[in-house]
C-alpha cells in the first residue's frame, strides 16, 4: 500500500515519504494471582508526509478505502505547514541489527497462560500472602518506509516482555516489581524471576523508619529511568532548536561524573527500540550522549538538524499518525565495577530504591526532580533493615550525576533501557515520619 | 454493515459476542505563539471484537475489515473456551435495530481546512494582541465518527457522532512573575458552534494578565463558594469515579462507603450522570455495549442513589444496567465511564450565596488535581476573596483538599445557575484517555474547606 500512496502523490508535490506500520500485539494478564484477560490489538496504518513549495503537510489513515482523501488532505495541509529545505534520504547500506527471533512467536496465548500459572504457583508456595499481578506482552511489528528520493526499506521486530507486580498487605501496603525482556528468544526464566520477587518481598516484610536528611542512595536499574529523564529530554534536538535545553553550548564539556557514559543505541540486538534505520530512513547508529561525563551532542531528526545547521543523528521517531520528531531508541548506561552487596556493606545508613512513583516534575528541563519512592529499603550498618514508607527524594540531576559514587558491574535489560545500578554519594531524602 | 457483522460473530460457541466497527475523520490544528505547531487530518477505520464465555472476556481490536475477521472471531472463541471458568455473567438485552444520526449544521468534513485554520489563528491573535501575553497555545479539533455495533443477541445499532472544539491558553509575564490561564470549549455540534467565541478568548487573556497582580492566598479554613467549573470537576473527579461499579466491585471499603441509601449531604443535594443531554460532548443514545443511555441519580436528596454500570458489573452486583460502558475508540473494549456529570441546581441566587459570607473565598476552575479513594486535592485556576458578602481582590495558588464525603456534608447551599462545561480534553481511566465527558454544577457554598496556599 505504501508504494501506491507514494505513486498517488508523486508529481503533485516536491517530496514525500510514506510510513507504514503493522503491529500485532497480544497481552495476557493475571490480577491478584488469577487469570484476568487476553487482549489482542492488530494495528495497521499509513502516515503520509509531503513537502510542497517548501512546506510540510501531513495526514494519516487506517482505512485503505480512503487513500484519495489521505493524499488530498496532506497536500491541503501543506499550504499552512512549516518551511523546510532538507532532502529526504536516498537508499543507503543499512547496518544489520538483530530485531526478530522466530522463537518469540512460539509464545502463544496458551503458552503465556501456562507460564503465568506456573509462576503464580511457585510464588504462592513460597509466600502465600503475596498477591501477584502479571502481564505477558508479545508484539510483532513490521515497519516499511518509502520516499520520493528512492528510499525503500522495511524491517520486522519481535518483542516479548513480562511484567510482575507483587502486592504485600501487611502493616500497610508494599509493592515489589520485576520485568524480563525475552525478545531474544530466551526461555522464560521462571526460577530467577521468582527468586528476585520473593527476595524483595521478604526484605519488605520488615518496616523501617528513616529520618529526613541527606543520605547515600543506591538507585536500582528499575528506578533509574526516571532520574535519567531530565537528561534525556535535554539532549533532544527539539529543545536545542527551541533554545530551551540547558545543554546548549556545552558540547565537549564535562557536565556529569566521569563514571557516567550514556549511549542511545538503536543497533543493540533485541532491544524494544532496536532497528536498522530510524523512522525517516536514516541508517541507525550508536550515538554517545555523555562520554565519561562529557556531553557529546544532541539527537536530531531531519527537521531539527536543518534548523540547527547540524546532521540528522538517525533519531527520528514517529508512528503512522504523527510527523517524525527526535526521540530515543535503546538507552545504555555503561557498566562500572561495583557489586551491590559490597556497596551496601560499605553503607552505614542510606536508602536503596527499586521503583519511583512519578512525583512532581517541577521543572524538567532545569533538571529538578522530586520523586516519591514506591518501592525502597532502608540500609543500616551495611544491611537492608526493611522497607520505607512515605519517603521522597529531591534534587537536581545535573548535581546528582556529579556525585556518583559507584556504578554497578552488570547491565539490567529493561527492554529499551540497559542499566546498571548507580550509587549517589548524597541525595536529599524527605520522610513523613 | 449489519449483514457483514452478523456473519462474523453469529454461530460462535460462546455465551455472548459483540463487534463494533468505527469510521472516523479528525482534523487538529495547534498554533503556538506566532507559529503553526501541528496540523493534520486522519482517516481511521477499525473495530473491536469481544467474546464472553463462562465468566471470561477475550478481546481483539483490528484495522483490517474483511472476510479474515471470521477467522479472528473463531480464534477468540477457541481462546475463551480454553480459559478456566469463573463467576460472572452479563445482563442481556433483546434483539433490536436502530440508526441514530447526529445533528449538525456545518458538517466539519465539508468545511475547508483554510477556514478552520483561520478561525483558530484569529482566536490566537486575540491573545497575542495583549502586550503582557508572552506565549500562547491555541488548538482546534473536530471529529466525525460513525459506530456500527452488533451483538450475538441480534441487536444492531448504528450511531453517528460529530464533535467540535477548541482551547486557548495564555501565558502572561511581568519580570520574573509568570502566570498562565486557559479554557477549552467543545460541543457535539458542527463548525458553527465554534464561531463568535471572541468573548471567551478575551476573558482568557484578561485573567492571565489579572493573575500577574493577584497575590497568593493565605492558607487556612474557609467558607468557599465554588463556581460551576470547579463544582463540576468535584462532582466528576472526587465523587463520580467512586460511583463506577468496576471500582466498587474491586474494593471492599468502597462497597461499604457507596451503599445505596447512605446519607452524605443536605436534602437539596442531587448529583446525576446524564448522557441524554442534547449537544454535549459526553452524550450518546446507546453505550458501547448497545445499552440505551439514561439519566442516573448518583446522589438523590443527599443519599447515595445509584452506581454506574456495564452489563458485567450490573450482573455481578445484581443492579439494573445504566448504559455507562464506553470505549475511547475501536482500539479498546468498553469500560465503566461517566458521561455528563453534574450537580442539580437548587434555588439560591449567587448574590444570596455571597451575602451570608463575611470572610471567604470564591474559587474558579481547576488546574487538575489528585484523588485517592475518598481524599482529593484540587488546584483551582484562580479565586477572589469574599469580604462582607462581596467579591473583592483576586488571589492565586489556591488548592482545596479534603475528604469527599465530609465535603459533601459541608455543602450548605446550592445555587440555581447550572452550567455545563465540555472541552477538547476529557476523562482518563485504565489507559483510555481522553474520553469526551462534560461536568457541571451551579454555584455551591461549602463550609470548612481546607485551603492550602503555596
Amino acid at each position: 500500500m505504501r508504494y501506491k500512496i507514494l505513486d498517488m502523490v508523486s508529481g503533485q508535490v516536491d517530496q514525500a515519504d510514506v510510513y507504514e506500520s503493522e503491529v500485532d500485539l497480544t497481552e495476557v494478564e493475571f490480577r491478584q494471582g488469577k487469570f484476568y484477560s487476553v487482549e489482542t490489538k492488530l494495528t495497521q496504518g499509513w502516515g503520509l508526509r509531503v513537502i510542497k513549495n517548501g512546506r510540510v503537510g501531513f495526514s494519516s489513515s487506517t482505512n485503505p478505502e480512503r487513500m484519495e482523501e489521505l493524499t488530498r488532505a496532506a497536500i491541503e495541509a501543506s499550504a499552512f505547514g512549516q518551511n523546510v529545505g532538507f532532502t529526504l534520504p536516498e537508499q543507503q547500506d543499512l547496518p544489520v541489527v538483530q530485531t526478530f527471533e522466530n522463537r518469540v512467536l512460539l509464545a502463544t496465548v496458551a503458552r503465556m497462560q501456562e507460564w503465568g500459572r506456573e509462576l503464580i504457583e511457585v510464588l504462592n508456595a513460597r509466600m502465600p500472602e503475596l498477591k501477584v499481578d502479571l502481564k505477558f506482552s508479545r508484539c510483532y511489528r513490521e515497519i516499511g518506509l518509502v520516499n520520493t528520493s528512492g528510499l525503500d526499506c522495511s524491517f520486522q521486530r519481535g518483542e516479548l516482555e513480562v511484567m510482575v507486580a507483587g502486592l504485600l498487605v501487611q502493616d500497610g501496603i508494599f509493592w515489589v516489581y520485576d520485568y524480563v525482556n525475552l525478545s531474544g528468544g530466551q526461555d522464560f526464566p521462571l526460577e530467577s524471576v521468582a527468586e528476585r520477587v520473593i527476595n524483595l518481598a521478604r526484605l519488605g516484610k520488615q518496616k523501617a523508619i528513616l529520618k529526613s536528611g541527606d543520605y547515600p542512595v543506591v538507585v536500582m536499574p528499575t528506578a533509574l529511568p526516571q532520574l535519567l529523564l531530565p537528561l534525556l529530554v535535554a539532549i533532544n534536538g527539539k529543545h536545542r532548536q527551541k533554545k530551551t535545553s540547558p545543554l546548549i553550548g556545552r558540547e565537549n564539556e564535562r557536565v556529569l561524573s566521569e563514571k557516567i557514559t550514556l549511549v542511545d543505541n538503536r543497533l543493540r540486538p533485541f532491544g524494544t527500540g532496536s532497528a536498522p534505520f530510524d523512522d525517516e530512513g536514516v541508517p541507525a547508529r550508536k550515538n554517545v550522549l555523555f562520554e565519561r561525563g562529557v556531553f557529546k551532542g544532541f539527537l536530531f531528526d531531519l527537521t531539527t538538524a536543518e534548523a540547527c545547521k547540524e546532521q540528522s543523528t538517525g533519531s527520528a521517531v514517529r508512528s503512522y499518525s504523527s510527523l517524525p520528531a527526535p526521540g530515543l531508541s535503546n538507552i545504555e548506561l555503561l557498566a562500572g565495577e561495583a557489586e551491590l552487596e559490597e556497596v551496601l556493606q560499605a553503607m552505614p545508613a542510606g536508602l536503596v530504591v527499586y521503583s519511583f512513583l512519578g512525583g512532581g516534575m517541577s521543572n524538567l528541563l532545569a533538571g529538578e526532580v522530586t520523586l516519591n519512592v514506591a518501592s525502597g529499603y532502608k540500609v543500616e550498618n551495611g544491611r537492608i533493615a526493611g522497607r520505607v514508607k512515605d519517603v521522597s527524594v529531591a534534587g537536581n540531576v545535573y548535581e546528582l550525576f556529579q556525585r556518583v559514587a559507584a556504578v554497578g558491574a552488570t547491565q539490567r535489560d529493561l527492554g529499551d533501557y540497559f542499566l546498571p545500578f548507580v550509587k549517589f554519594s548524597s541525595f536529599k531524602v524527605a520522610c513523613k515520619e | 454493515m449489519k449483514a457483514f457483522l452478523k456473519e462474523v460473530i453469529d454461530g460462535l460457541a460462546v455465551d455472548y459476542a459483540d463487534i463494533r466497527v468505527e469510521e472516523s475523520e479528525t482534523t487538529r490544528i495547534v498554533v503556538r505563539g506566532q507559529e503553526l505547531d501541528d496540523l493534520g487530518q486522519s482517516f481511521e477505520r477499525g473495530g473491536c471484537l469481544r467474546v464472553f464465555y463462562r465468566g471470561n472476556w477475550v478481546v481483539a481490536s483490528f484495522n483490517v475489515i474483511d472476510e479474515s475477521l471470521k477467522e479472528l472471531a473463531d480464534d477468540l472463541a477457541i481462546q475463551v473456551n480454553e480459559l478456566p471458568a469463573r463467576e460472572g455473567g452479563l445482563v442481556s438485552l433483546p434483539a433490536f435495530e436502530q440508526v441514530v444520526r447526529a445533528p449538525k449544521n456545518e458538517d466539519p468534513r465539508l468545511v475547508p481546512l483554510a477556514a478552520k485554520q483561520q478561525l483558530i489563528k484569529n482566536y490566537n491573535q486575540i491573545l497575542l494582541n495583549h502586550e503582557q501575553i508572552v506565549s500562547t497555545v491555541a488548538a482546534y479539533q473536530d471529529s466525525h465518527k460513525t459506530v456500527y455495533w452488533y451483538s450475538s443477541e441480534n441487536r444492531y445499532i448504528e450511531q453517528e457522532f460529530v464533535r467540535s472544539g477548541f482551547s486557548c491558553q495564555a501565558i502572561a509575564r511581568d519580570g520574573a512573575n509568570i502566570q498562565s490561564y486557559g479554557e477549552s470549549f467543545g460541543r457535539a455540534k458542527g463548525f458553527e458552534s465554534l464561531k463568535g467565541k471572541e468573548e471567551l478568548v478575551e476573558r482568557v487573556a484578561k485573567i492571565a494578565i489579572d493573575l500577574l497582580k493577584a497575590e497568593p492566598v493565605t492558607a487556612g479554613k474557609y467558607t468557599v463558594i465554588v463556581d460551576p467549573l470547579l463544582g463540576g470537576i468535584f462532582a466528576h473527579e472526587a465523587f463520580g469515579h467512586l460511583s463506577e461499579a468496576d471500582h466498587i466491585a474491586e474494593n471492599e471499603r468502597l462497597k461499604q462507603l457507596m451503599r445505596i441509601g447512605t446519607r452524605y449531604g443536605v436534602e437539596q443535594l442531587t448529583i446525576v450522570d446524564d448522557p441524554t443531554l442534547p449537544d454535549e460532548v459526553g452524550s450518546y443514545r446507546y453505550d458501547d455495549e448497545g445499552v440505551p443511555a439514561q439519566r442516573t441519580e448518583l446522589i438523590a436528596e443527599g443519599r447515595i442513589a445509584g452506581h454506574l454500570h456495564s452489563r458485567h458489573t450490573a450482573y455481578l452486583m445484581g443492579e439494573a444496567i445504566t448504559g455507562n460502558a464506553r470505549a475511547i475508540s475501536y482500539r479498546f473494549p468498553p469500560i465503566v465511564r461517566m458521561s455528563n456529570t453534574y450537580i442539580v441546581p437548587g434555588e439560591k441566587r449567587l448574590e444570596d450565596l455571597l451575602a451570608d459570607v463575611q470572610d471567604g473565598l470564591y474559587v474558579v476552575g481547576s488546574r487538575g488535581g489528585m484523588t485517592e479513594l475518598e481524599t482529593f486535592t484540587f488546584s483551582s485556576q484562580y479565586a477572589y476573596r469574599i469580604e462582607n458578602g462581596k467579591r473583592t481582590k483576586m488571589v492565586r495558588d489556591v488548592t482545596l483538599a479534603g475528604n469527599v464525603f465530609e465535603t459533601l456534608k459541608n455543602i450548605e447551599a446550592i445555587g440555581n445557575d447550572l452550567s455545563i462545561h465540555g472541552g477538547l480534553g476529557g476523562c482518563g481511566k485504565n489507559g483510555q484517555s481522553p474520553l469526551p465527558v462534560t461536568t457541571g454544577a451551579p454555584h455551591i457554598r461549602i463550609r470548612n474547606v481546607v485551603v492550602g496556599g503555596r
